[in-house]
Order: C-alpha cells, then sequence, then structure tokens
C-alpha cells in the first residue's frame, strides 16, 4: 500500500521539501508540483492516490484544480485532501463544494498530515 | 487512398468497409497484433490514415511514431472514453467510439487526415489538450460538435436543394441540482447523451444524410437530415423522431433515476427545413436554419409549460394531491421523533413537489397551493401522531407575506397544540427583509410554534445567518451526508455545526441518510435527528376525499 504514489502541490519550495522527506521516509512515493498546470500533467504521468493541495497558488487556485481532478472521470479514485491556511467554516464549505475529501490547516504539523494521509488511504481502500 | 486497419470487432469492420467505399478508399486489414507486422505494413502499404483498436501489448506511442515515420494519420476506435482519453494523450490524430456508424467512421477518417498534416498537437499542456478534444468532439457522446460537421450539413443541402434541421432540446428543473448535487445532474446528463446515441445509431444505422451533432457547451443535440417526401411526410418524420426519442429519454431517466427525477426533466424538439438559395451563403443558411429549430424547441417548451399551468389549476381545484410523511428518528434511540409532511400531485406530470412548485410559481398561485397543502399535512396525521412527535411542515419565506397563513388560526387547522409543529423553512425564495422576517417568525413563536432550518451548510449562507433565524432546528443539506463515513471535510463541517447547534441550544437533523455507515457517523459526531431511506420508507396517505 506505500507504494502509490501521492502528489503534493504547493507553490513554496520549502513547504514541498519539508512534506516530501516526511512523506518519503514514511515509506510513500511522492511527485511534486509547483502550480496548478503541473499538477494536472503530474495527475497523468503518475496517477497518484492522493493529492495534498495547497489552496492559495499563482494562476489557477487549489479549488479550481481540485474541481478538475474531481470532476474527472479517470480520477474517480482519486483523494484530495486540502492544504489551507484558513480554517473558518465558509473555506471549508468552499471545500465541499470543489469536491475536496479531507483539508489540513497550514502551518502544517507533520503528525496530522500523517494521520490524514492514513485515513483517507484507508477510506479509499474501503471505497473499491 | 489507402486505409490500414488492425481490427477484430466486427460491427467496425463492416462500418469501414462502408466508410471505405464512400470514400473511395482501399481498404487494408493487417492480420496480425506484433508491433513489427503493422510496422511492416504501413511500410508496404503507404496508407493514408491506421485505424487501430487499442491493443493493450504495445504503447499506442509506439504505433503513434510508426504511423507517423510513413505520413500516416492514426485514428483509434475506443469501446470507452477511458480508451479515448488514452487515445489523446499518446496524441492519435482521431478517436471514435464503439459502436459506430459508417458516416461517423468516415467523417472521423478526414479529420485524422487533416490534423495529421498540423504539425503537432501535442500541446505542452494535457488540461489544454483536453479541453481542445472537447471543443470538437462532446466527452459524454462522442458526438462531433457544430464546427466538425458544418461542411458535412453544406454538403448535403447543396446535394439535395434541402436539409432539415431538428434541435433538441434537454431541460431540466434547476432543482435537480439543488436538491440532488451537481454529481447527480452529471449523471442524468450522461444517461440522456447515452440515450440519444444509442437512438440515432438504431435507427440511422448506415444512413448517409443524417448526421448528429452535439451544441457545445451546452446538453442539446441538433440533427441534420434529409426527409424527403415532401411537407405533409416531413411534419410526420418529425413528429415520430420527437415522440421516439422523447419517450426513449424519459424511460432511460426513469429506470436509472427514477419517476421523482425523471418527473424534472424533459426533452423538446423542434424543427426547420432550409432550402438552396443561391443568393445567401449555404453555412449562414444552416445557422439561421438552427435559430429557428431551437425557438421552435423552446415554444414546445413553452406549451407544455402552459398544458402544466392548466393542471396545476385543476390540481388545486380539486385538491388532488396526496401526502407522504416521512420520519424522522431520534439518532441515539432510533425512535420515531416525528414526521415531515411532503406532497405530491396527484397528476403524474406534478407529482414531484419540486414541480408543482414551480409551476405555481409561474403561475402565481403559490399562496393558494401552500394553503391546499398545508391544510392536507395536517389533516392527514395529526389525529394519529402520538404525543411526543412533531410534524414538520415545509413553509417558504414567501408564505410570510401571505395575510392567510400570517393569521393562520391553529385551531381551524386542526392543530390543538402548536409546540408540536415544526414549521421547516426551505429558502425556495431567498428572504429579501430581514428585520421584517425576523419579526414574522417572532408572532409564530409566540403563538407555541417552532421552527427548523432547511439544507444548511451547503449554500453560500454562513452560520450567521441561521444564527439570526435562532431556528430549533438545523437541517442539514444531503449534499453534506452522502458518503460522509469516507470524507473527513464532510465530518468536519457536520461536527462544527453540532458544537454550534448545541451552542444555540438547537437539534441537528441529518437528511438524506442512505447507508449504514452513514448512519453510524452522523451518531458519532453528535446529530440529534435522522432522516431518510435507510430507517423508514415513507408513509403515504392519500388525502383526497373532495
Amino acid at each position: 500500500m506505500a507504494n502509490v504514489p501521492i502528489l503534493v502541490v504547493d507553490d513554496d519550495p520549502s513547504a514541498l521539501d519539508i512534506v516530501r522527506t516526511y512523506l518519503e521516509s514514511e515509506g510513500y512515493e511522492v511527485a511534486l508540483a509547483r502550480d496548478g498546470k503541473e499538477a494536472l500533467a503530474q495527475m497523468e504521468a503518475v496517477h497518484p492516490a492522493i493529492v495534498l493541495l495547497d489552496v492559495m497558488m499563482p494562476g489557477m487556485d487549489g479549488w479550481e484544480v481540485a474541481r478538475i481532478i474531481k470532476n474527472h472521470p479517470d480520477y474517480t479514485d482519486v483523494r484530495v485532501i486540502m492544504l489551507t491556511a484558513r480554517s473558518d467554516f465558509t473555506d471549508k464549505q468552499e471545500g465541499l463544494r470543489a469536491g475536496a475529501d479531507d483539508y489540513i490547516v497550514k502551518p502544517i504539523r507533520l503528525e496530522e498530515l500523517g494521520k490524514s494521509v492514513a485515513r483517507n488511504l484507508a477510506a479509499r481502500g474501503q471505497a473499491e | 487512398m489507402t486505409i490500414l486497419a488492425r481490427v477484430r470487432d466486427p460491427e467496425l469492420r463492416a462500418r469501414l468497409s462502408e466508410a471505405a467505399e464512400q470514400l473511395g478508399a482501399r481498404l487494408v486489414f493487417a492480420q496480425d497484433n506484433a508491433e513489427a507486422h503493422i510496422a511492416r505494413e504501413i511500410a508496404r502499404e503507404h496508407p493514408s490514415v491506421v485505424v487501430l483498436e487499442p491493443i493493450h501489448e504495445i504503447p499506442l506511442e509506439t504505433l503513434r511514431s510508426d504511423a507517423r515515420r510513413s505520413n500516416a494519420a492514426l485514428l483509434v476506435a475506443g469501446h470507452s472514453t477511458a480508451d479515448a482519453a488514452a487515445a489523446v494523450r499518446a496524441g492519435a490524430d482521431e478517436w471514435l467510439l464503439l459502436p459506430t456508424t459508417a458516416r461517423d467512421v468516415e467523417a472521423r477518417i478526414q479529420t485524422a487526415i487533416a490534423r495529421s498534416g498540423v504539425p503537432s498537437l501535442r500541446l505542452e499542456n494535457t488540461a489544454r489538450l483536453i479541453r481542445y478534444e472537447e471543443f470538437l468532439y462532446d466527452r459524454r457522446t462522442g458526438f462531433p460538435t457544430l464546427p466538425v460537421m458544418i461542411q458535412r450539413a453544406r454538403e448535403i443541402l447543396e446535394a439535395r436543394g434541402e436539409l432539415t434541421i431538428l434541435y433538441i432540446n434537454f431541460v431540466w428543473y434547476e432543482k435537480i441540482e439543488e436538491t440532488y448535487g451537481w454529481q447527480r445532474l452529471d449523471d442524468v446528463l450522461e444517461t440522456t447523451a447515452a440515450a440519444v446515441r444509442e437512438f440515432y445509431i438504431n435507427e440511422y444505422p448506415a444512413q448517409q444524410n443524417v448526421l448528429m451533432v452535439s451544441h457545445v457547451a451546452d446538453d442539446d443535440f441538433i440533427l441534420f437530415a434529409e426527409l424527403a417526401g415532401g411537407d405533409e411526410a416531413r411534419e410526420n418524420q418529425i413528429r415520430h423522431i420527437s415522440e421516439r426519442l422523447g419517450g426513449s429519454l424519459r424511460d432511460r431517466v426513469e429506470a436509472e433515476h427514477g419517476e421523482e427525477l425523471a418527473a424534472l426533466c424533459g426533452i423538446y424538439v423542434g424543427a426547420a427545413t432550409v432550402f438552396r438559395n443561391p443568393k445567401i451563403r449555404t453555412e449562414r443558411l444552416i445557422y439561421r436554419g438552427i435559430r429557428e429549430a431551437n425557438r421552435a424547441a423552446r415554444s414546445a417548451e413553452e406549451w407544455e409549460r402552459a398544458g402544466k399551468i392548466a393542471h396545476l389549476k385543476a390540481t388545486i381545484r380539486d385538491g388532488a394531491v396526496f401526502m407522504e410523511y416521512h420520519p424522522i428518528i431520534v439518532t441515539a434511540t432510533e425512535e420515531v421523533y416525528g414526521f415531515e409532511a411532503l406532497a405530491r400531485g396527484q397528476r403524474r406530470e406534478l407529482r414531484s413537489p419540486e414541480v408543482l412548485f414551480e409551476v405555481a410559481e409561474e403561475a402565481n398561485m403559490l399562496w393558494e397551493l401552500s394553503r391546499l397543502l398545508r391544510q392536507r399535512a395536517v389533516q392527514g396525521i395529526i389525529n394519529e401522531l402520538k404525543p411526543d412527535q412533531y410534524l414538520f411542515l415545509n413553509v417558504d419565506p414567501h408564505d410570510f407575506d401571505d395575510p392567510a397563513f400570517l393569521n393562520l388560526d391553529p385551531g381551524e387547522l386542526g392543530i390543538r397544540d402548536p409546540s408540536r409543529i415544526v414549521l421547516e423553512i426551505t429558502e425556495r425564495s431567498a428572504i429579501t427583509d430581514y428585520p421584517r422576517f425576523q419579526e414574522y417568525l417572532t408572532t409564530f413563536r409566540e403563538r407555541g410554534f417552532q421552527f427548523a432550518v432547511d439544507d444548511a451548510g451547503s449554500g453560500y449562507a454562513g452560520l450567521g445567518s441561521i444564527a439570526n433565524l435562532a431556528p430549533d432546528y438545523i437541517k442539514l443539506d444531503i449534499s453534506l451526508i452522502s458518503n460522509i463515513d469516507t470524507n473527513f471535510l464532510k465530518q468536519n463541517l457536520v461536527s462544527t455545526i453540532v458544537t454550534f447547534a448545541e451552542s444555540e441550544g438547537a437539534k441537528v437533523i441529518a437528511e438524506g441518510v442512505e447507508r449504514r455507515e452513514e448512519f453510524e457517523t452522523v451518531r458519532e459526531l453528535g446529530v440529534h435527528l435522522t432522516q431518510g431511506f435507510l430507517f423508514h420508507r415513507p408513509r403515504f396517505v392519500t388525502a383526497h376525499e373532495a
């Protein structure tokens, strides 16, 4: 199960680095993208099980990317976890409308990230 | 011109032969799946186009390079949209979906050849590539879009002197999206697209002069046909097509999504025939015909609406409605807490409550309808309610402008204890004047009525606007409940609402609970009350004794 790739999308290189290091140390395969366009190209290339998606990005924002992924017939099995600096109710409602499966509030606590990834992988396993 | 095909499907082989004959092309079938064999055949035959079914052992990219090397176009015949997407990704010049028609195969061969001449269609970014594809072919139906087929339509018109355009207008009530969510609406659209496709393929298997087109960025379709035989024969054929298509679409939607949802959709066909006129550009004639057919389709829709209004008036006059009572249970104990009354029309076309209200709004008879439904809802169950059970009645903000409702006498309706009645405010119409609305609520509250707000959590309204109404119950939107057991964002939202409700002294109701896992999850989240098909099917009461 640990071999399913996780795609991390964030325009902040240091955030990408931390998340990648952590996930790799947990035994996951990790792919990276710095913006929405790259994220969609990576979707094609690696077909990840989980996408960790930053909301605030230049160009296409995270909500838009989530919408595209969640509406795409090839990606019905992909779980989308939003990384968001805001955690108020309306922000989460936006996530609901975009079709997100989970969210993590930034700054990211690695332990919480690990838990979220694990429960989403488990939920994904159930759905199949 | 030579067509080289590596195809096993006998249907497709037959269609290819017909298409090749139309194109005056030589058709060669490759006998073997090995890449080396196909490459050799390409080198020997110098085909203009290579037609392939996806072959698992060989990556399409490799075959594409083989085709490119001898300047042949690549056309991939897939069985699913996933095959088509893979073909696009691999850089195939064109794809088609099976089953298909000779006419389709022919058009796609031409497009493949035309496109292979263009330097490269592989755009840097896949998202853009997919969008580009969608512009040419509809993702749902695989039908070409208008820009692709206008040339063929022109040819028919120029060759035959006339062309009939049928505009197939698929409409649905906005409520589908609001009530069932966009995913469900997408499923319905998918079903209609499949049904249209099937209809076309069954009715016109090899007809050269019937073209089916998807209308870009819309869910409408256009059928170009040569319907010969004079005006009367043409009219008959148009009527026949409308009926057949309308009927098969309704049946499909009903079979796959249920009668309730099917009642919220409609299909309307409008037709126009254009005749060749040397003074007017053919293309303009065709576009003009499309507009005319579109208008005709809309007026068919208006006719039906007018018919529905007449039915509604009769329904209100005769009281031809029946009530359904959906039980609401206490999540912790699974005991019945109360019932929500939902109305349905007795006439088939007004069965769905959404349609009832939408038609009433158009007919300006909302108050009359509401009065009838309130009366029926109370009468149907009030004497059977246990002393500790509640009756949930739907009211619209609009109803509060009705003096008959505002000055409602509970006794007259048969309500002995107003505190057993929960007025459930559904925001069918928006609340425009909040202070006044709150005043109205106060007068009802003083008389003992309770309140619920409907569909919380999905719309753009935050919790603040719910707090303003100070409801006794907060009903969660269905979109929050479906698959909540595996969606952690939904769990978090519901948990926030439960905490909020408790601080406001309100109870939370989860609506649309259909699976055991969803129920377990809402129970763990502390949702007080639950409603949905998991526990009880609704009770029907036909209170029609007028």
